[in-house]
């Protein structure tokens, strides 16, 4: 029996380290993933999806009551250029998220006061045109996300047609 | 049986374990399992690069891109106030006052994280559906079948969870509500 106390040992911190290597690559995993599902259509432009039902599989816990608008980027030889345009709704916001989930950037509508800013997504040591804020990021892909909140869905076309003003593009 | 061979199968072993470890560590997470308050689980740090790795991977599993606190504030449950586990098929009574945040929406969802097939089509009920926003006090019910005032369906599945969305918290984020602030929920009947 004392032959296994050797391999039961490397195997409890065999356990130990999976586990948190686990825990630790997950998000990244995971972000690359969700990147390639919404990235069909290309790099540096907007998809919009409609408003959330029981069918919606794209991303997890997705809420009802917003509309989403994704642009995933890859800024490994350019950065990416959003042009955004808040619409009337009680939430609307721009968030940035990085290859590890985090967040690196996020307005929403009452920190813009309605108006329409730009946003140049790079990495470290890129050059971003004037007139844009630059949003530096860790790794090269990651998505940039605007959310509307669609008090009534009777207004979701209105506020559809609206949202296609933010545009993004590769700079 | 050889040394190198016993080695091998511990080392393997202890793989096949850390991974499933960490696979049922976060399945079995609610989202935002730093804080419980009654039977609402949530945090602060989704989407901050400050989150630990649990967090981190508990937030990619269940709430990928979710917005970081001083935007909205997301609350959990998967259980009723009593601790048991919410059923589909039965009906509650979720109670609750004045929340503090310009915004706020209830979904139910299965325990993948997915929306819920009704008939009614319905997967939320927000505060503009209570008058004053529900500043007042408001109640929903929560059941597989229509039910008068607001009602968000459970579509009868066996398992779901809760989740409720505070849109610009009014303290920016920064604390925790207490109990009494959350709704209650109650289980009325099966």
């Amino acid at each position: 029996m004392a032959r296994w106390t050797g391999p039961v040992l490397l195997g409890l911190i065999v356990a130990g380290a999976t586990c948190y290597a686990g825990l630790v690559f997950t998000p990244d995993v995971l972000m690359g993933a969700a990147i390639r599902r919404v990235s069909e259509g290309g790099f540096g432009r907007f998809s919009h999806v409609p408003l959330a039902d029981a069918s919606s599989r794209r991303i997890v816990r997705p809420s009802p009551d917003l509309a989403y608008s994704s642009c995933p980027y890859d800024v490994s030889k350019a950065p990416l250029l959003i042009d955004a345009v808040p619409v009337a709704a009680p939430y609307w916001s721009l968030s940035i998220f990085d290859s590890r989930t985090d967040t690196a950037f996020v307005r929403n509508g009452g920190q813009a006061q309605g108006k329409p800013f730009g946003v140049a997504v790079a990495k470290d040591g890129q050059a971003v045109p004037a007139g844009y804020q630059v949003v530096r990021v860790r790794g090269a892909r990651g998505i940039a996300l605007v959310r509307i909140l669609v008090a009534d869905r009777a207004t979701f076309p209105a506020l559809d047609r609206a949202r296609r003003a933010t545009v993004c593009r590769a700079g | 049986m050889k040394r190198w061979a016993r080695y091998l199968i511990g080392a393997l072993a202890g793989a096949a374990v850390g991974l499933g470890g960490a696979v049922w560590l976060v399945r079995n997470a609610a989202l935002g399992n730093n804080v419980a308050i009654g039977p609402w689980a949530t945090g602060r740090s989704f989407g901050s690069a400050g989150a630990d790795p649990y967090t981190r991977a508990v937030v990619a599993v269940k709430g990928l891109l979710a917005l970081p606190a001083q935007e909205a504030r997301y609350y959990t449950a998967a259980t009723d106030s009593d601790g048991a586990p919410l059923d589909g098929r039965c009906r509650y009574l979720i109670l609750g006052g004045e929340l503090p945040a310009a915004w706020w929406s209830m979904t139910a969802y299965d325990p993948a994280g997915y929306l819920i097939a009704n008939p009614a089509n319905r997967f939320s009920v927000a505060s503009n559906a209570f008058q004053s926003s529900g500043r007042g006090g408001w109640s929903i019910r929560l059941a597989p079948t229509r039910q008068p005032g607001a009602w968000l369906p459970s579509g009868g599945v066996p398992r779901l969870e809760l989740t409720l969305r505070t849109y610009l918290p009014t303290d920016g984020g920064a604390g925790n509500p207490s109990v009494d602030v959350l709704p209650r929920i109650m289980r009325e009947g099966c």
